[in-house]
């Protein structure tokens, strides 16, 4: 479908491609021109108009939530916008005032209140027409879209310096969040921009929320949280009071993707089953796969976790064929066994800790330290997992030698000679109110990328 | 931010001084005169004491905490100083309230429902669509730019009152004064934990609303801002009226002391919480002359005859 792929239009010919190119402007345009006559005198009233402020001129992704445009101010404001339009919960009929879904609530209201330069900026919310339009810097690139060029044949690695430095401004951002109660809940590449500048900036705050002193259960609020290849195991074991700590599995998770160019838990996601959340054994088994099954003494609180007996349904790593099915007492030791340095160490490209630090173009230059990081944030058990602010602190971010000699960039683009290409924006937006997407679509990018799970939240 | 009050939105957007606070009310009743004439209605703190009542009710019957009614107070005292009261229906504007402050402190409900509690209060008061909530939470976010997190005495309460040897009766008045004061104004002049410390000070003395027993809190207060490093020469250790034979009276006298040497090493606004004192204080007195009926039929009378209840 042309929607994901705006080539697909220049196949007609040039002329009748710009031609059509004009009707899909003007669609554009007007998924934020009013659906609704403004007759009557009473009821709320905008006194800002979303298309008086802004251009839109393209759409930029979709979800559950709604739509992604980005604009351009009439108003002389400069530089670029995204407008995260949220849709209302019926599409294509009437649209009436429902209430606005909580998760809409708590992302205006955080937006409101956080500023960081890690975390992405709101500029205004405008509340017209019975939808939300949440104003917000525009950022040219976000981790999942540089992953995936880098995929590109030839596949190369990202530059040392440049995931030191997303790694730390990443970390800071989360510092930040994490310093003022909040949790962001949804963290992986997808949900984390990065400026032309090399500016990184945590953005999707649908999910995030307060947790000082929760009036109940962080758990009872929301059953499933985080996409699920970069969820913590303490929620994959159904943890009902979590902690920051879940954000920091998400970020060891993404720091391994910033290396393997790939999810390093590439799990499949069970379905809800009716009310009941499932034990997402797949999910759970990819984990043990590389870092071995966790243990009592790895982890003093695993016994007590409300999923803990379905750990034995798990096979341990690395299990060869043939095996025996139920192991031994002896084999245990083994079977709780990580793989992680393993995996660093092959992903890196250099064959053990020890093997000196070569030329700062190649990711061996992250050196031992790096693995350390990893591994210090996919730590099992979450109150020994690094925090954000431990993690600021860690070695792997001086310039020493045991650092890779590379120091932290304020840009992570810096030094780079070729620049990653531009977010690509679709016109390929037709009648918002007729069409209704299922989960997560993208422009700009192939269908590989867009299989990716998308999150999910359930309300309760 | 969320955790921390000065860089808040509270601070920097909703906390005003008592003329800006005037001078905003002053203007909304000028750009509606005719309105504000034709309608009069009691002294705002009547009408405060009204809401809270009809905000109490209905929390209760959704068994709602303490914590999102008074979030919800807040977000309605911030819309009024945005919007003339007589140009709204009270009853849907508390009801939003209520439903998106239970959004925001993360104890919802459905919208369905908070509509059929609040018609079956006020039936003749009140749309059945729930449309109308709807509309108006657009209504109440759009006013507030969004600024929806609020910061509540509550939290300095519950930190400190282990540092004051606070007793659960003691806990229970300080939690009083501070539901009180979301019938006042002081939750837009004030910075929450100055609240918070005047409430626990209430709570020190008994029957804080007779006026000798004030003069003790102002006298604390008093002597607090004095023996301050650098203003006068007091040592903190004076003791205002020492010769207490009745133990009880003694501890409690000692907790005034160590809450008033608190003070002295604090930078918190002392100034503020004499202010705040006797701002409840004239509350408390000002309670006294509620007349529920007269209060219920101003604010009706409006309502019906503007229509309002229609849509």
């Amino acid at each position: 479908m042309s929607l994901t792929n705006p080539s697909s239009g220049a196949a007609s010919g040039p002329a009748s491609a710009s031609a059509r190119n004009q009707t899909l402007k003007r669609s554009v345009q007007a998924a934020f021109e009013d659906p609704i006559d403004r007759g009557g005198n009473v009821g709320y009233q905008s006194k800002v108009r979303v298309v008086d402020k802004y251009k839109v001129i393209g759409f930029i992704s979709s979800g559950t939530y709604g739509r992604v445009y980005k604009a351009v101010s009439r108003q002389g404001q400069p530089g670029e916008f995204a407008i995260k339009k949220f849709k209302p919960d019926k599409e294509g009929e009437q649209v009436q005032y429902s209430g606005i879904s909580q998760s809409a609530v708590r992302e205006m209201a955080l937006c409101s209140e956080l500023s960081h330069e890690n975390v992405i900026r709101l500029i205004e919310i405008i509340l017209e027409d019975k939808c939300i339009f949440m104003v917000f810097e525009y950022a040219e690139h976000d981790l999942l879209q540089i992953i995936h060029h880098h995929t590109q044949q030839p596949r190369h690695s990202i530059p040392p310096s440049t995931v030191k430095s997303i790694m730390f401004q990443l970390l800071n951002g989360c510092q930040y969040l994490h310093s003022n109660w909040v949790l962001h809940r949804d963290l992986k590449p997808a949900n984390i921009m990065v400026t032309s500048s090399g500016q990184v900036k945590i953005g999707d705050l649908g999910l995030a929320r307060l947790f000082y002193k929760p009036l109940h259960s962080l758990w009872s609020g929301d059953k499933v949280v985080v996409t699920i290849w970069y969820r913590a195991p303490e929620l994959l074991l159904g943890s009902r009071h979590y902690t920051p700590a879940i954000d920091m599995w998400a970020v060891g998770c993404i720091f391994a993707e910033l290396l393997s160019l790939r999810p390093i838990f590439k799990g499949e996601e069970a379905k809800m089953d009716k009310k009941t959340v499932p034990f997402q054994r797949n999910q759970m088994q990819k984990i043990v796969d590389i870092m071995g099954m966790p243990t009592k003494e790895r982890w003093p609180y695993l016994s007590s976790m409300p999923e803990y007996n379905n750990l034995s349904m798990l096979q341990p790593p690395m299990l060869h064929p043939g095996h025996h099915h139920h192991h031994h007492h002896h084999s245990k030791s083994a079977a709780s066994t990580s793989h992680l340095e393993k995996w660093y160490y092959s992903t890196i490209g250099a064959h053990s800790s020890t093997s000196s630090p070569s030329s700062n173009g190649s990711l061996a230059a992250l050196g031992a330290e790096g693995y350390k990081l990893l591994s210090g944030l996919l730590e099992y058990d979450p109150e020994r997992r690094l925090t954000a602010a431990q993690a600021l602190q860690h070695p792997f971010f001086q310039a020493t030698p045991s650092g890779g000699g590379i120091g932290v960039t304020t840009g992570c683009f810096e030094g780079l000679k070729v620049a990653y290409p531009q977010r690509r924006v679709s016109q390929d937006d037709n009648d918002i109110r007729t069409a209704s997407l299922p989960g997560t679509k993208r422009s700009g990018l192939p269908d590989d990328s867009v299989v990716r799970p998308v999150k999910r939240i359930k309300e309760a | 931010m969320a955790a921390n009050y000065w860089e808040s939105t509270q601070r920097r957007f909703w906390q005003f001084s008592k003329d800006e606070l005037a001078h905003m009310r002053d203007e909304l009743e000028k750009s509606d005169q005719a309105l504000v004439q034709m309608f009069p209605l009691p002294r705002r703190t009547h009408l405060n004491i009204y809401f809270n009542q009809q905000i109490g009710r209905l929390g209760k019957r959704l068994n709602i905490k303490q914590q999102a009614v008074a979030t919800a107070q807040l977000y309605i005292k911030r819309f009024y100083c945005k919007v003339e009261i007589r140009r709204t229906n009270p009853y849907l504007v508390l009801t939003t309230a209520l439903y998106l402050a239970c959004k925001m402190e993360e104890c919802p409900q459905h919208i369905r429902m908070f509509v059929t509690e609040a018609r079956s209060l006020w039936p003749d008061l009140l749309h059945a669509d729930v449309s109308r909530v709807g509309e108006c939470e657009f209504f109440l976010i759009s006013e507030m730019n969004s600024q929806l997190i609020v910061h509540q005495p509550y939290r300095t309460l519950t930190s400190l009152q282990s540092d004051f040897f606070l007793t659960q009766d003691e806990i229970n008045l300080a939690l009083s004064v501070i539901n009180d004061h979301y019938m006042t104004d002081l939750p837009l002049l004030y910075a929450p934990h100055t609240i918070a410390l005047t409430a626990i000070l209430l709570s020190l003395i008994p029957r804080p609303n007779n006026s000798t027993n004030i003069a003790v809190v102002t006298a604390a207060l008093t002597q607090a801002q004095q023996n301050r490093p650098g203003t006068g020469t007091g040592t903190g250790q004076n003791t205002p009226g020492a010769s207490e034979k009745d133990k009880q009276q003694d501890t409690r006298m000692n907790k005034i002391q160590r809450f008033a040497v608190f003070l002295a090493e604090s930078t918190v606004d002392i100034e503020g919480m004499i202010d705040c004192t006797q701002e409840l204080i004239s509350f408390y007195e000002c309670h006294e002359q509620y007349n529920d009926k007269i209060m219920r039929e101003q604010v009706n009378r409006f309502v019906k005859a503007r229509g309002l209840d229609k849509h």
